[in-house]
């Protein structure tokens, strides 16, 4: 079974956001650079779906630059087999034209299943799996937490408001996983080891035109501060009119 | 040349949800200051009686796909369909909740209509006649305000961050019946199962609201007013690491370190005294109640609301007041 | 008395016994290699001191006079009867005066023999396991001291006065002949059956060395003369560049001083009794481990040999020992606490093993406790077990405007504050305490801010040597570009990496602990405590302090100062202290078999009542806060770092 794995790498979690001097981008000064949490159950997905038929390629799939080979070895670390990196200058792309430049390269591949996380962490989209689907014009199914490949078709779980979609596709297609799918596996090192000779192909792409424009990035208002409402049940009622009025949660 | 708002008014088995509700709002908002219609698309089937409850939120045209293919949603038949009826009717905006459905079904209706999404807005506006929308990247950590230089533009609604809001006077409402050619072939993908996840509480790491007990639970009996306050609140039930070390929850309800990491929009903390283990889990939630006897403890650092007191006491109490208010 | 064939069965014996020792001994040059014959003089001191001064093996009073009393009465007769009766004898005052000391010691072994029968037949402490060697091994070294005091016995009985005050024992058998009234020429025979007895006894039991439990006798000296003599707390180093495989798998990986560690270990059990692992119910016992690894060599080596002497390959005993041999959940319950090894007699490396097991399952299988793979990647990403954001690390001295050293290079010492200090909310009061009492006693400190990374204590014990090495490089980078000479810690954890390990990479720096530290600022005067502290408390020895470093004297000095405190020992203390169930990573697995340590350990700490359990370790003050809540003891006990108390008793 061939699997390709769309990856980005995505600033840690953690990472605390600077805007940038253009006002509309982060600060890439101190960030400290990941494998998008998501795109690691997938890369754990393709990996075990391999293992489990035995034969097949699992190729690791970015856009990005010069940088995200990093996040592609770490990839090849877990045991993907090789990784391939559109290379653009403009590492802060729009939905559109990231998903048209993988539409364009895995058109000229062939694979079974085609995998993503279900998003990207940074900017929170959650567009390209399924516009990439449709470039391709594949069937997708988003937001999985288990996969089961029989042949040529799959049945995918998907979680949804009140339960849980048993979706069953044909191959080749498209899926994006949710945090549950799998445990993504912590590289060996031997699989570190074993990844440095592992080849990653850079291919440079132009970016098409965006669909998207970012005309600011702000930082949001800060987290209220956290105070003490009181003792004991007496405060409850203020408590409630602040989720209710302040907080506006409840 | 575009004109109009026009809503995905999603519903399933023939109710419609708050989220299209709040998108019809702001939809109607958005028409207003553009000077133009609002409309509503409806895909299902045998939905032909449900719409009328969509005039209440002032729209002036229904588009109802009412096909037997469309009962279940696929993400391709809907998006055959809805991209079919959005090029037909030619809006300049298309709203969207960001609903389980929604999430999935905008970016494949983006890429027929070769148009530009943003997802999970918070907000929206007009600027220069454009839609702005504002959504929040790094997860609430910055936001961006962000145009779609094609159209139509497209957006996504977070849920309960806009209201819902009916009109008071009543509307001339046009309804009308698209032609629905999807054929089943087309559709590849086919939900074949639907599970319901049982007990009425939302997933821990979906949910938007947690009630969490820790050590200060004492055992596992006492959780029923954990459990009695999540219910009230249609919240999610959580537990510390040592609750579930001591047996008193099961393992899938960790939060923290080595259980499940979480970002509600309200976490309220129970007995727990917030070990860094916790909050590793639990401290990118938006709220934080924090309801500990001990005044010191480290869960009131990174709680917004904090009440010191016995749980057994604050939270029955705090119990009454939720339900207090939804009878209201 | 000696016939003419004796001297060739004497020699048949020691052919038996040395051949016995080459097959052993062939067995433990299937492991890799390992350089331990450096500086013999001191191996040579510690070994003879061991031998006969049994300093290790007295630890425990009744089994080590047992073995204390068989070593003498035994291997003293041996030795000297041997010499002495084949090759010349003394004048007569000398005589007697060794015939006393022979007497006594001899007896002594009988009284030890008494012993470990009732030890091991009687009492049975379930340390011991008896197998059929130990009953043959006793019954050989009872029938010779019996047999010893019978020839001494027939010797006297026929002299005229056979009582003699030089001989006590052997007077008494002498006594018993002397009254049977045998003739003259019955009594001879019999002397000369039962010296031949007593000499074949001998014999036998020289050649049963090797082919036994006896064989300790041998290789114990032999495994403390070549013990490891680095520091205590330094794991061995991996050339991550050029080694092919990491960690290990097969025993044949292990060096050969780890094999000759199994065949020296006697089963004694002394380091289960100690083990907390052990002692709150989980599946792994020290003894367990050396034990099932012996037979595992002993079952498969013979055939690795056979093969390189049929056909020259290395093949044989290419059994994975995890999973097999060693339990996953024994290998991930040790807590590293070091007291397998501080008891051991002859100084096996329990920890050692068990890590190197670790860092083949790590390095190589990637198979370990899953609620590791977020410590991991947090270290890897933010360099803290928490994963709570690198750029917050110096956040907690925000207030206090502490400089860093890239701010004032002319500090006189590193504060090193590591991932508690820095990110554990109840931790970094213990930094903010300590940063004030630096500043009360006029020390010029700084400290990395963010440029600190995790010292890798953890990561380096739950076996993930690659992650350990990555950030001790970046720690010593950024010291030698700062120009470090001097540090303090708060953890016992980073000063023990720190001190010990970070020297293999080239990282040389004077390392202190907090408690030496404060304790000299106290004793010079630089710092005084005046404030009365009306409270008892006990003092918990963390293992990184106590053990790995023998610091024990520090924190009770600090303690003495403070007016008006009541100290108390636990029942378990120093080098004997227990584990709070934290060290070897355990600090970032689940606890999910037995019973949890820190609650046996509470549940000791408050059997002598203190109102403080002092410690002068995040990871145990963790431990113990947990523990305390755990127990519902929070009305009885608090758990608080020592800076804390030393703080509040400053002017």
């Amino acid at each position: 079974m061939n699997i390709v794995v769309c990856m980005k790498q995505v600033p840690d979690t953690e990472t605390r956001i600077k805007i940038g001097s253009d006002g509309r981008s982060i600060d890439p000064a101190d960030v400290e650079w990941i494998v998008n949490p998501y795109d690691e159950y997938a890369v754990e997905e393709a990996l075990q779906m391999k293992e489990r038929t035995g034969a097949g390629e699992v190729v690791v799939v970015s856009v990005g630059n010069e940088r995200a080979t990093t996040a592609i070895r770490s990839c090849l670390a877990m045991g993907a087999d090789r990784g391939i990196l559109l290379k653009t200058e403009h590492p802060f792309g729009d939905t559109f034209s990231i998903a048209e430049a993988l539409a364009n390269l895995l058109k000229e591949m062939e694979f079974d299943v085609l995998l993503f996380g279900k998003q990207a962490v940074d900017d929170d989209n959650a567009q390209v799996a399924q516009l990439v689907a449709h470039m391709l014009d594949l069937p997708c199914v988003t937001v999985v937490t288990k996969l089961e490949i029989e042949g040529s078709t799959a049945k995918a779980h998907r979680e949804v408001e009140g339960g849980t979609e048993i979706v069953e596709t044909s191959l080749p297609s498209v899926f994006a996983a949710e945090k549950d799918l799998n445990q993504p596996r912590y590289a060996s090192l031997k699989g570190i080891m074993t990844a440095k000779k592992k080849q990653i192909e850079e291919k440079e792409t132009q970016l098409g035109h965006f669909k998207i424009e970012v005309i600011e990035m702000l930082k949001p208002p800060p987290r209220p501060e956290g105070r003490i409402v009181g003792e004991g049940r007496e405060a409850v009622p203020e408590l409630m009119q602040l989720l209710k009025n302040e907080a506006n949660v409840i | 040349m575009a004109n109009g708002v026009l809503v995905f008014a999603e519903q399933r088995d023939g109710v419609f949800r708050g989220p299209a509700f709040e998108a019809l709002t702001q939809g109607r908002r958005l028409a207003g200051q553009l000077g133009t219609d609002l409309s509503a698309a409806v895909l299902g089937s045998g939905i032909a009686g449900t719409v009328e409850v969509l005039k209440e939120y002032g729209v002036d045209a229904v588009f109802v796909a009412d096909s037997e293919h469309l009962a279940r949603y696929t993400t391709e038949g809907y998006a055959d369909v809805f991209s079919k009826i959005v090029r037909e009717k030619n809006p300049s905006i298309v709203l969207m909740p960001a609903s389980s459905l929604g999430r999935d079904l905008a970016p494949r209706v983006a890429a027929h209509l070769e148009t530009g999404l943003i997802t999970e807005c918070t907000a929206l506006e007009i600027s220069d006649g454009r839609l702005l929308g504002t959504r929040p990247v790094y997860a609430g950590k910055a936001l961006i305000k962000t145009f779609v230089k094609t159209d139509p533009q497209m957006a996504t609604l977070r849920p309960k961050v806009f209201s819902a809001e009916t009109i008071s006077e009543s509307k001339e409402t046009h309804v009308e019946q698209v032609d629905v050619t999807t054929g089943a072939e087309r559709i590849r993908a086919k939900v074949i199962e639907f599970q319901s996840s049982g007990g009425d509480r939302p997933e821990l790491t979906e949910a938007d609201i947690i009630v969490s007990g820790g050590r200060g639970m004492g055992n596992a009996d006492s959780f029923n007013v954990i459990e009695d306050l999540a219910d009230a609140l249609g919240a999610a039930v959580g537990a510390s690491r040592s609750a579930v070390d001591a047996g008193w929850r099961p393992h899938p309800d960790q939060v923290g370190q080595t259980g499940k990491t979480v970002s509600p929009s309200l976490y309220i903390a129970c007995g727990i005294s917030g070990a860094i283990q916790h909050l590793a889990g639990m401290s990118s939630s938006k709220y934080i109640v924090a309801i500990n006897k001990n005044p010191d403890a480290p869960i009131f650092k990174v709680a917004t609301y904090g009440i010191v007191g016995d749980l057994f006491e604050v939270v029955p109490a705090l119990t009454e007041e939720v339900k207090k208010l939804q009878a209201a | 008395m000696l016939s003419f064939f004796d001297p060739l069965l004497i020699l048949g014996a020691f052919c038996i016994c040395g051949y016995g020792f080459y097959r052993r001994a062939a067995l433990w040059r299937i492991g890799t290699a390992e350089h331990r014959t450096d500086n013999l003089g001191a191996r040579s001191r510690t070994t003879l001191s061991q031998i006969f001064g049994h300093g290790r093996i007295l630890r425990e009073r009744v089994p080590g006079l047992m073995h204390l009393f068989l070593f003498y009465g035994f291997v003293i007769p041996f030795l000297v009867v041997i010499l002495f009766q084949l090759f010349f004898s003394l004048p007569p005052p000398f005589g007697n005066i060794f015939s006393l000391i022979l007497d006594c010691v001899g007896f002594l072994g009988l009284v030890g023999i008494i012993i470990a029968f009732i030890r091991r037949y009687i009492q049975k402490p379930t340390r011991l396991e008896s197998t059929p060697q130990d009953a043959i091994g006793l019954a050989l070294i009872s029938c010779i001291l019996l047999f010893g005091f019978l020839v001494e016995g027939f010797r006297m009985g026929s002299l005229v006065t056979p009582a003699s005050v030089w001989s006590p024992v052997g007077s008494v058998v002498a006594g018993v002949f002397h009254g049977l009234g045998l003739s003259r020429l019955l009594h001879a025979t019999l002397h000369g059956v039962v010296w031949r007895i007593h000499f074949l006894l001998i014999l036998g039991f020289i050649a049963y060395i090797p082919y036994s439990k006896l064989f300790h006798i041998l290789v114990s000296p032999l495994n403390i003369l070549l013990r490891s003599h680095g520091p205590k707390g330094a794991l061995q180093s991996i050339d991550i560049e050029t080694a092919e495989t990491f960690g290990v798998s097969t025993i044949k990986e292990f060096t050969w001083k780890q094999l000759l560690d199994l065949d020296a270990c006697m089963q004694c059990g002394r380091c289960q009794d100690r083990c907390p692992a052990h002692l709150s119910e989980k599946p792994l016992t020290p003894r367990k481990v050396i034990s099932d690894l012996k037979n595992h060599l002993h079952s498969e080596g013979p055939k690795v040999l056979k093969m390189k002497a049929e056909s020259g390959s290395d093949a044989g005993a290419d059994q994975t020992l995890v999973g097999e041999t060693i339990a996953e959940d024994e290998l991930w319950a040790c807590t590293t606490c070091r007291a397998c090894m501080e008891i051991c007699p002859v100084y096996v490396e329990h920890v050692d093993k068990i890590v190197d097991m670790r860092r083949y399952q790590v390095l190589m299988e990637s198979r370990f406790p899953q609620e590791v793979v977020a410590t991991f990647k947090n270290m890897e990403t933010n360099s803290n077990p928490w994963g709570i954001g690198w750029a917050a690390r110096a956040d907690w001295s925000e207030d206090l405007e502490v400089k860093t050293l890239s701010e004032s290079s002319d500090a006189d010492i590193l504060f090193y504050v590591g991932c508690a200090g820095s990110f554990d909310e109840r931790y970094k009061q213990v930094a903010v305490a300590f940063v004030k009492i630096l500043r009360a006693a006029g020390i010029n400190f700084a400290i990395l801010g963010t440029e600190e990374k995790c010292c890798g204590d953890s990561a380096r014990r739950i076996g993930n040597e690659y992650l350990f090495q990555m950030m001790a490089m970046e720690n010593i980078e950024n010291m030698k570009n700062y120009g470090v000479e001097r540090v303090v810690t708060l953890c016992p954890h980073c000063f023990n990496t720190l001190k010990n390990e970070y020297p293999q990479c080239d990282g040389l720096f004077h390392v202190v602990h907090y408690t030496e530290f404060l304790s000299d600022l106290l004793s010079n005067g630089q710092l005084r405590l005046v404030k009365e502290c009306d409270r008892t408390i006990a003092y918990h020895d963390s293992c990184y302090l106590g053990r790995y470093n023998d610091i024990y004297d520090a924190p009770r000095k600090i303690l003495s100062m403070i007016p008006g405190i009541t100290r108390v020992e636990l029942e378990r203390w120093g080098a004997n202290s227990f584990c709070c169930g934290a060290g070897g990573g355990r600090m970032w697995m689940e606890e999910l078999i037995g019973q949890r340590i820190n609650e046996v350990r509470i549940e000791e700490i408050l059997k002598k009542k203190p109102n403080i359990i002092g410690t002068a370790c995040p990871y145990c003050l963790t431990m113990f806060e947990d523990g305390i809540k755990a127990k519902d003891a929070e009305e009885q006990l608090v758990a608080q770092d020592l800076i804390e108390l030393i703080a509040r008793s400053m002017e």
